[in-house]
């Protein structure tokens, strides 16, 4: 689950972090209060509230929101109003959103620091090591994904450890190694301190400071926050559960969600129930070599009942884009039987107006077979998975 | 032969008396598996599918003598069992459960350091060797007892590979899931070691999965072998378009985004056999 820049520097300034003074707003007119609030004198800064990151190399898919990005220094007072006015409500388009972009429902409204320089922070879980790891480096007119790729070395990266207590031997090395005043030891202490610990505490799978600030007093100050949690620890923070924003997702993408269902969609028109990732990924690459794209998978995982699987199925059928469907269940945990009363239920419920594939192996695979051909749905049943794809996309082709 | 697991594995389940455990703890009984003993907290004493059970792995230990544990126990208490199966010693423990917290896995992992017990999993299917023994939920039936091992990061995956070798009349002498999570207990060199000096195996499918450098590890492993035995490699994922995420953080940790393709080239850049389909993985079988 991630969280609005807002709400991630909320989180972070409890554990002593410095951010600038900001606050949100949903409205122009709040913009214009809020502006007030937080600087006499400006500049201000209106950030778009998406969760991704580049926003200000991004752009708006509507004329009326000018051109500038999701990120705009603003130095007149006058300007506030109008600028969040064409912000507010607009799609925004960034390296990360996808072609599609995201609305932005509300901004958050910032005093403009000046700073010295910027660096890069950044903590996530090393699988190798199956460690927390924290990621440093100066980035100064380099973007931090470009450094990483050529420039590798230039990244100091630093194992912290699991209980939260960041040792002053490596507040000392991230001071060597990005050069910092002396005068900035404390602040920095505070920061790494603080991200180490809330990261921990929150079990957050990823904190991004991109950039920190050097302040002209030499403080540190976290311009941007960005923060990832763990999904399957939720449970023990319902606090952060409240924070979700489901703005951010399409409706089928929550309904996937609340069946605790892997979701995701994209640009193509076939719709695919799978009950791995890996499998997922195997089909489209299978249809993508027919140039045939996806438009969305469905992983219903394991342990799930009839209920679960006729609004997963539903989902898919009621996904526009999708002119055919492809089933394919590799029983182990899940029995395929139960799919096969629920492709008949849903297809009952909501209608079966595009073809349908269906594969099935393993647990309860011939049971689940005689239930389907029992129905007669106009249901195409294959044997292997590249056998499926191939039906299916014949079928579609000659449907339309 | 095989790896990990055979007849003479002395099996405790954990968590037995729940359903899906019932479920697959009776299929396993009846695939032969030598389960000795079950772990419920608090129903110690009863009997469960014929077996005694206990309130702790130490106790199934001490009274049943058991050497390997398959845990059906929920997400949440994967930690905690995981620690009873270290603290008795046993040489293995399998983890079925998906959703197995980041921070509960980074301990577990720190905790298995210098530990007797090889962890596979979480969000495993398990592992079987055929007509010997099965720890998980694979769907037995399609499991002949052979010489071609398999290990596989995408659960539904290894199911696929198992498919493949029976197209060609061929069995598996160990297949292992390792789990489709972010962090898990044993990767590829682990068990490809295994398969490597295991005198039944002739040859090794693997399939990889997007997300860390396990891949890149296990490639440039094989490639320090004096005489490897043939690898056939699959990884899913040329398709998928980057770019639905937030932050770069994952990326700089492993200098820049690895695609699938990324890890096929290192797989045949160390001397694998590279598939683009899983479904033709027969057909490289075949031709060995």
């Amino acid at each position: 689950m991630n969280i609005h820049e807002y709400q991630a520097k909320k989180i972070l300034s409890q554990y002593g972090i410095k951010i600038p003074k900001g606050g949100v707003a949903y409205t122009p007119l709040e913009a214009k209060r809020v502006a007030a609030k937080v600087s006499l004198t400006g500049p201000w800064v209106l950030k778009a509230q998406i969760q991704s990151g580049a926003r200000n190399r991004g752009y708006f898919l509507e004329k009326s929101a000018g051109r500038r990005g999701g990120i705009r220094l603003i130095k007149a007072r006058h300007n506030i109003a109008p600028q969040a006015e064409q912000m507010l409500g607009s799609t925004l388009v960034t390296v990360q959103t996808g072609p599609k972009g995201k609305i932005v429902s509300r901004l958050y409204v910032e005093a403009f620091n000046k700073v010295k320089r910027i660096f890069y922070v950044g903590l996530a879980i090393d699988r190798e090591n199956a460690a927390l790891t924290l990621m440093v480096a100066p980035t100064k007119n380099e973007e931090i994904t470009r450094l990483a790729l050529n420039h590798p070395e230039k990244i100091l990266r630093l194992q912290l450890d699991l209980e939260g207590e960041t040792t002053p031997e490596q507040v000392q090395r991230v001071m060597d190694f990005l050069k910092l005043p002396n005068k900035s030891a404390r602040s920095l202490e505070t920061l790494i301190n603080g991200l180490h610990r809330a990261f921990l505490d929150f079990d957050m799978t990823m904190i991004e400071i991109n950039p920190v600030g050097v302040l002209k007093n030499d403080e540190l100050v976290a311009l941007d926050a960005k923060i990832s949690f763990d999904d399957n620890a939720l449970y023990r923070h319902t606090d952060i559960v409240r924070l979700k924003d489901d703005y951010e997702a399409s409706e089928r993408e929550l309904q996937a969600e609340r069946n605790r269902f892997g979701y995701s969609e994209f640009d193509g028109s076939i719709g695919c129930i799978v009950n791995g990732d890996g499998t997922a990924l195997a089909v489209m690459d299978l249809l993508r070599k027919q140039g045939v794209g996806t438009a969305c998978f469905l992983n219903v995982k394991g342990g799930v009942d009839k209920d679960k699987i006729i609004s997963g199925i539903k989902i898919i059928m009621t996904n526009p884009r999708v002119e055919g469907i492809l089933i394919n269940i590799l029983g182990g945990f899940l029995r395929c039987n139960l799919i096969a009363d629920g492709i008949i239920a849903a297809a009952s419920e909501v209608g079966l107006n595009v073809p349908l594939v269906v594969r099935f192996e393993g647990t309860n695979k011939e049971e689940a077979k005689v239930i389907l051909e029992r129905s007669h749905l106009p249901i195409i049943m294959a044997e292997t998975m590249e056998e499926a794809v191939n039906l299916l996309v014949n079928a579609v082709e000659e449907s339309a | 032969m095989s790896i990990l697991v055979n007849k003479q594995t002395r099996v405790v389940c954990q968590g037995i008396t729940g359903t899906q455990a019932t479920f697959h703890v009776r299929r396993s009984l009846d695939y032969g598996t030598n389960f000795v003993s079950g772990v419920t907290p608090g129903k110690g004493g009863e009997v469960h599918l014929g077996l005694p059970v206990f309130n702790t792995v130490k106790e199934a230990v001490k009274e049943t003598r058991a050497n390997a544990s398959v845990m059906y126990v929920p997400a949440p208490y994967v930690k905690s069992a995981l620690k009873e199966a270290v603290e008795a010693e046993l040489d293995l423990a399998v983890c079925i459960a998906d959703g197995v917290p980041l921070k509960d896995m980074m301990e577990i992992k720190a905790m298995l350091k210098g530990a007797k017990t090889r962890f596979i999993g979480p969000n495993s299917p398990g592992i079987i060797t055929p007509g010997e023994a099965r720890l998980g939920i694979f769907p037995e039936n399609i499991h002949i007892p052979g010489h071609i091992g398999v290990v596989s990061r995408s659960s539904t995956l290894t199911y696929e590979a198992v498919l493949e070798i029976a197209r060609v009349g061929e069995g598996q002498s160990t297949v292992v899931g390792l789990g489709d999570d972010m962090l898990i207990g044993i990767d590829f060199i682990d068990v490809l070691e295994q398969f490597q000096q295991d005198e039944d195996t002739r040859a090794i499918v693997l399939v990889g999965q997007l997300g860390g450098t396990f891949e890149e590890a296990a490639a440039a492993w094989y490639k320090s072998l004096q005489n490897p035995k043939p690898v056939i490699a699959f990884v899913a994922g040329n398709a998928i378009p980057f770019g639905h995420r937030m932050g770069y953080a994952g990326d700089v940790l492993t200098s820049g985004c690895i695609s699938a393709q990324d890890k096929k080239d290192a797989f045949a850049e160390a001397g694998m056999i590279v598939v683009d389909n899983i479904n033709d993985i027969h057909v490289r079988l075949a031709a060995l």
